[in-house]
């Protein structure tokens, strides 16, 4: 009869390193979605605002503050990420 | 600080006599931004004073010389402008005569250096045929083949078939010159084409290709030794002129400045009126100086609309005014990063010495590592020390504020390019630190049971930390609500500064009246939901319907400051990860692994100097542009330009 105890014991070891692991991935996967998710959104603006700019060089701090406004999207995953991990 | 330097408007008005004196003063005093007269009614625009189309042309030919002579501007010692007036004209002369000639001479001799190698291309695909170029053409009853053929074709089988009376040459480049008879020419192309023949031209020249060649470039190096000579003569020309040109572009800019000036009046039959703002401080200095140089001849006042101050009526002319910042030394050179945005209004709070606080703090507390600072800080005091020009003094000035701060901050975090300084906690096993005997000492316990140490371990107390961002975030950002309640009280009193601007700080206090009824550190929500609903309908009824899309904003606003721990730990994992590296190929003993350990530790480490540069300094800007800025700050100004000129090369 001692098969099923190692067995158990295995699966209660394993269950605390799954969840562990599903922490951990979904603190990635909320870093890295949001960080899709900004980059999507940077990169319209970046391009719209390099233009303006190069035409204009005084919007260059109107055009940095628009590109960088969905940076906070990113942000707001990293602080999920951090909860996740705590 | 705080506020632009105040503007009066101020007229001179004088007869035409005196125009000149005045126009004089003026750009000596280089006080005044002048504001050009466009109307047409009584008045027209005042014609440049005599003289100025000579020295207008004299600027251009010297500017002409100068770039030819590629004269770059050194810092040098200015010399007497009566000098080099006095002397203009005649060293102009002297010098055009001396540049003309040998600009001449040096086109003369390009344009032979290119023939020649024209020539040299054309004859070197011929190379190693022993036949003159003469012999190639003219023929009657001959036909002459010239061109390339596929590598490695065989053409003197199939050639030996039609006829026997050919005479073939190849060429070192494999070029070949084939000479057939006539009769045979048509039978002849086509066995060429099999062989993807491509014609050359036969250059028109006389002698055999491989002499050709060396004459022609025996004479293309004796050009080019010509060009040399000639181009240490124009650098002899340049050295013994460049202080001449320098000192003289810059008399002859001022004389057309102030002879085009008054272009920018309004002038009748006899009389001028020039009309342009100046800083209250210099308005006594510069009437009196006008009215001493015209013997009271030119009648100077502050315009109706003098000061423009506080009262109701210039509140449209809010853009107009040209804006000059007002800035003790210390603070100057974060105009820069002003500018960068927009520069204020003139009723605008002007947020440079609060940026000059907040941008190196945050700065600091994102960085925070005495390695990283110290390399910063040599690099900016070098470069400031080497690069000149306002730009680079500013930029360089504000990156050593920057990291004096992150010095205080890694003293702070005890960190030193990513290791720690001092070792573990006691009890408490971790890395050994840098400073040996240098132990951790528990200060508090933070949030969540994190135990607040000195030097701080970033990376160990997240939570706690991540709550004193947002503290700062709130504090920051309230900062920007106060400065705003000042500029909208300045511009539309006090009950649209509290419905807009006090709207959103009682709005944040509801917020943390909820937020702590709901978790219980008072009793109900009820005070919290009370207080937030106020704000509601006060910020409704100050900005309307949208203001309620935006109530979700200030909570990303606050959380955005987050990033103040978030950028600092991903650049300490950054120079985590180079140590760890480093350290794990780093053998025993010393060995060519050590090296390679030295190389991934430098090259890491000037990879993450330069981001440290770039990503604290980017996100502690954007805080400024988009969490604080956006709260106040309109901006816009006109840039202060006064008329007047900036000696560098002459003195009077």
């Amino acid at each position: 009869m001692t098969i099923p105890v190692d067995i158990a014991q295995t699966t209660v070891e394993q269950l605390a390193a799954n969840q562990a692991g599903l922490i951990a991935i979904g603190a990635g996967l909320a870093v890295g979605l949001a960080g899709l998710g900004s980059g999507l959104a940077e990169k319209d603006i970046g391009s719209a605002a390099v233009g303006a700019f190069t035409e204009k060089e005084e919007l260059f701090g109107k055009g940095l503050i628009m590109t960088v406004i969905p940076e906070t999207i990113v942000i707001f995953g990293f602080v999920i990420a951090i909860m996740l991990l705590m | 600080m705080l506020k632009p330097k105040q503007m009066s408007r101020v007229l001179f008005v004088g007869h035409k006599d005196v125009l000149e004196p005045t126009i004089g003063v003026l750009h000596d005093l280089h006080v005044v931004h002048l504001e050009e007269y466009t109307g047409e009614e009584y008045f027209s625009i005042g014609k440049p004073l005599a003289g100025v189309e000579q020295d207008s042309k004299r600027l251009l030919k010297l500017r002409s010389i100068a770039s030819f002579l590629g004269i770059k501007k050194p810092y040098i010692k200015p010399t007497s402008a009566e000098k080099v007036s006095s002397e203009l004209e005649e060293k102009l002369d002297e010098l055009e005569f001396a540049v003309s000639e040998k600009l001449k001479k040096k086109s003369e001799i390009e344009a032979k250096i290119k023939d020649a190698e024209t020539n040299i291309h054309e004859i070197k695909v011929f190379s190693g045929i022993p036949v003159n170029f003469d012999l190639c053409s003219g023929y009657e009853t001959l036909q002459v083949f010239a061109g390339t053929i596929k590598k490695g074709a065989e053409i003197e089988a199939g050639l030996s078939r039609i006829t026997t009376d050919y005479q073939l040459y190849v060429g070192d480049t494999g070029t070949i010159v084939l000479f057939v008879l006539a009769k045979h020419a048509d039978v002849v192309a086509e066995l060429l084409n099999e062989s993807l023949f491509n014609e050359v031209k036969i250059p028109a020249m006389s002698g055999v290709p491989d002499e050709l060649l060396n004459e022609l470039e025996t004479q293309r190096d004796m050009f080019v030794k010509d060009l040399d000579s000639l181009s240490s003569e124009i650098d002899s020309v340049k050295t013994q002129y460049e202080e001449f040109i320098l000192a003289s572009e810059e008399l002859l800019s001022i004389e057309t400045q102030k002879k085009e000036a008054p272009l920018f009046f309004a002038t009748s039959e006899h009389a001028f009126a020039i009309d342009g703002w100046v800083p209250d401080d210099e308005f006594e200095t510069l009437k009196s100086r006008v009215e001493e140089a015209t013997d009271n001849r030119v009648h100077v006042t502050r315009s109706d609309r003098a000061t423009v101050g506080a009262d109701e009526g210039d509140k449209a002319d809010d853009a107009n005014v040209p804006i000059e910042y007002d800035n003790p030394k210390i603070v100057k050179p974060m105009e820069a990063v002003m500018n960068l945005y927009a520069r204020p209004r003139y009723h605008e709070i002007d947020p440079t010495a609060l940026v000059f606080i907040a941008f190196p703090l945050f700065y600091g507390l994102i960085l925070g590592d005495i390695g990283y600072a110290l390399i910063l800080l040599a690099i900016s005091f070098y470069g400031r020390s080497k690069l000149h020009g306002e730009g680079w003094n500013s930029l360089f000035t504000v990156l050593i504020y920057c990291n004096i701060v992150t010095l205080f901050f890694g003293i702070l975090y005890g960190e030193f390019l990513g290791f720690p300084l001092a070792g573990p906690l006691a009890g408490h096993v971790g890395h050994q630190g840098l400073i040996p005997g240098w132990h951790t000492i528990l200060l508090f316990q933070g949030i969540g049971g994190e135990l607040v140490t000195y030097p701080i371990h970033r990376t160990h107390i997240i939570t706690t930390l991540l709550v004193l961002t947002l503290v700062i975030g709130v504090v920051h950002i309230n900062i920007g609500f106060i400065a705003g309640f000042v500029n909208v009280l300045k511009k539309h009193g006090m009950k649209a500064a509290i419905l807009e601007k006090g709207g959103w700080m009682v709005l944040q206090l509801g917020a943390f009246m909820l937020l702590f009824g709901a978790v219980g550190v008072i009793p109900s929500i009820l005070p919290g939901a009370v207080i937030f609903a106020l704000a509601v309908i006060m910020l409704i009824a100050g900005e309307g319907g949208t203001a309620i899309i935006e109530i979700p904003s200030i909570l990303s606003n606050i959380l955005s400051y987050s990033r103040l721990l978030a950028v600092g730990l991903s650049s300490i994992g950054i120079a985590t990860a180079i140590n760890t590296m480093s350290g794990m190929i780093c053998p025993e003993e010393i060995g060519i692994f050590t090296v390679f350990a030295a190389i991934i530790f430098i090259l890491g480490h000037a990879l993450n100097t330069a981001l440290s540069i770039i990503a604290p300094g980017l996100h502690a800007l954007r805080l400024q542009y988009v969490e604080f800025f956006t709260k106040f700050y309109e901006g816009g100004g006109r840039i202060y330009d006064p008329f007047g000129y900036n000696r560098i090369y002459t003195e009077e």
